[in-house]
């Protein structure tokens, strides 16, 4: 069965829960601290240790009958794309798309060239930087005491490696709700069927609509450039842009044609340059 | 009491184009080894095509037959290391051998660089079977099909590097995808045209120069051209490559010091006849400064990728 994620950002309260369900329940170190003065988000974007990130969006709008205010938080994390990118690129199998649908890193395979880092048109996989024993980078405190060095050695293993969302493959395989749905307290991240989800996210925007509320859909359809539609899609009350969402991702596959083409009729041309070339004198 | 606030009316965060101004895309975590790489793939994939041009049944042509090819290989076994640098552990080049992906050019890249380094390996046991270092009857290791396919295989490696970088999520990249691996191409034939040359100058082989130097200005200018009409093309996703600081580098040592120049000597070198040491560092200076320019090229493109990917504003629109 395709799972997936339907994110209804109206829901959402800014609390967090999600990422630290998520850095609990999948063993992610802290990536630190720091204070960016962006309203409540610190976290800043999705990396190879942070798979689900909370957006705060602090937004005041003059208008006739004075000065309005709305906080928009929305729960990003890995779309795992119909066409996914990330997997077109990697070289090693490494990335497949498992049972439940998702796009699913195999840490073991993976080589670390950073070539999905690099095709993934929503920025989400990174590589997870080599644990560094004298290092701040991470704060291995901030894991489980029982399971600290475990963990240590696994991220030294497997330092350089690309790291993103599972869709909480393991908890998926024992039935269990992946752990950031599991873990919102508002049902704004929704876990199920996708198709499913499908249908709940049009009538959701639908009965929002009716309440005078700019709701679009992201993902739920086909987000264009050969991407196809998300398996974690979103419901916003903003052009995507605000979200750090792109307004027309591409899928880097589509621009091989065109590429290998290219290159194909210049060697071509110079070979036939260089047999006139060296044929004469 | 609670001071009023009073927000600035002339600010609509609605308008607020990006998520803070922080990037949507992650930056390539490419350094040197993977600039060196692409710099020595296209040299590899250039020499492919050199070794098949150079008649074998001409004494000096021979020489730069054989020496196309012992170079051609020595570069085919040098870049899996240097990617095993970038790797990290040398077994992890090995999970790209589990596969054969072809959505993946890195995927493909690496089975052409395999199935090249084969290819080369042989012709060059042929060559050193030849000139008697190695025992004679191992010259029939290398069939004459394996000629051919060295240029073929070296023709896509050459321009598989370009693919590589242009068939991504990067904008500026992405904005490359006919212009980058064009220029790939041509700059790879281009420097394995002047590599050529400067052994040709160390061994005192003068005879093929002068072929080897008019088919580099044909590669030569077919890099210029693929890069003038790549700024035209790119607008403003190509703004981190061909503008600023980057962009002079580019210029000064890619354009003109890397392709302008050489040109200019090699041309000097086809009109007037100069006295055998001159012209011996006349090729050795336009050598080097068309492998500079090459190398130059990859680094810039690198690093311009990085850029861009820091910019929101173009990833949220990508170049079609």
């Amino acid at each position: 069965m395709a799972t997936g994620f339907f994110t209804d950002t109206t829901l959402c309260i800014g609390c967090k829960a999600c990422e630290v369900a998520c850095k609990q329940w999948n063993e992610l170190p802290s990536d630190g601290f720091s204070f960016t003065g962006n309203s409540y988000d610190n976290t800043s974007e999705l990396s190879g240790t942070t798979w689900r990130h909370v957006a705060f969006i602090e937004q005041t709008t003059a208008t006739e009958d004075g000065v309005e205010n709305r906080w928009l938080m929305s729960s990003d994390v890995c779309k795992h794309c119909t066409n996914a990118g990330c997997l077109e690129a990697c070289p090693t199998g490494a990335i497949i798309r498992n049972e439940f649908d998702s796009v699913f890193i195999q840490p073991d395979i993976c080589n670390g060239c950073g070539y999905c880092v690099v095709s993934c048109p929503f920025g989400v996989v990174d590589l997870i930087a080599k644990f560094d024993p004298d290092g701040s980078h991470y704060n291995v405190a901030s894991l489980m005491e029982e399971r600290r060095e475990e963990r240590q050695t696994a991220l030294q293993n497997n330092g350089g490696v690309a790291g993103k969302c599972t869709l909480c493959y393991d908890r998926q395989t024992l039935g269990f709700t992946p752990a950031c749905a599991k873990a919102c307290p508002t049902e704004s991240i929704q876990f199920g069927d996708v198709e499913e989800l499908r249908e709940r996210a049009r009538k959701r925007a639908v009965t929002l609509a009716g309440r005078g509320v700019d709701a679009q859909l992201y993902g739920v359809d086909d987000v264009g450039g050969g991407v196809g539609p998300l398996n974690a899609f979103f419901l916003l009350t903003d052009r995507p842009e605000a979200y750090n969402l792109p307004a027309a991702p591409v899928l880097p596959s589509t621009r091989q044609p065109a590429g290998y083409t290219a290159a194909a009729l210049t060697a071509l041309g110079l070979a036939v340059a260089g047999w006139m070339i060296f044929r004469n004198a | 009491m609670l001071s009023e606030f009073t927000p600035d009316q002339t600010v609509d965060d609605r308008r607020r184009p990006t998520y803070y101004d922080l990037p949507l895309l992650k930056a390539p975590h490419w350094e040197w080894n993977v600039v060196t790489y692409l710099f020595l793939g296209g040299i590899m994939g250039g020499l492919g095509l050199i070794q098949l041009l150079a008649d074998g049944r001409k004494e000096s042509e021979r020489t730069l037959k054989r020496d196309a090819r012992i170079t051609a290989f020595a570069l085919a076994a040098a870049n899996p290391a240097i990617l095993i640098t970038h790797l990290g552990r040398p077994e992890r080049f090995l999970n790209m051998m589990r596969i054969v992906k072809f959505k993946s050019p890195m995927s493909l890249g690496v089975w052409g660089l395999v199935l090249y380094s084969g290819a080369a390996g042989a012709n060059m046991v042929r060559e050193l079977a030849l000139e008697g270092v190695l025992p004679r009857w191992l010259r029939f290791i290398a069939p004459g099909f394996l000629t051919p396919m060295q240029a073929l295989l070296g023709a896509f490696t050459a321009g598989y590097t370009g693919v590589l970088l242009s068939a991504t999520a990067n904008p500026f990249w992405g904005s490359g995808k006919r212009h980058i691996p064009t220029a790939s191409v041509a700059s790879g034939l281009a420097s394995a045209c002047a590599l050529s040359s400067l052994l040709c100058a160390i061994e005192g082989n003068t005879e093929p120069l002068h072929k080897l130097e008019r088919l580099e200005m044909a590669a030569g200018a077919t890099e210029l051209l693929a890069l003038v009409d790549f700024r035209r093309a790119s607008g403003e996703y190509g703004k981190p490559f061909f503008e600023g600081a980057r962009g002079k580098k580019l210029r000064d040592t890619t354009m003109i010091a890397g392709t302008l120049v050489p040109m200019a000597l090699n041309l000097l070198g086809s009109i007037i006849k100069l006295p055998k040491p001159v012209d011996a560092v006349r090729v050795a200076v336009a050598s080097i400064l068309t492998l500079t320019g090459g190398y130059v090229l990859r680094e810039s493109l690198i690093e311009a990728g990085k850029d861009s990917a820091r910019d929101p504003r173009a990833a949220f629109r990508q170049p079609t």
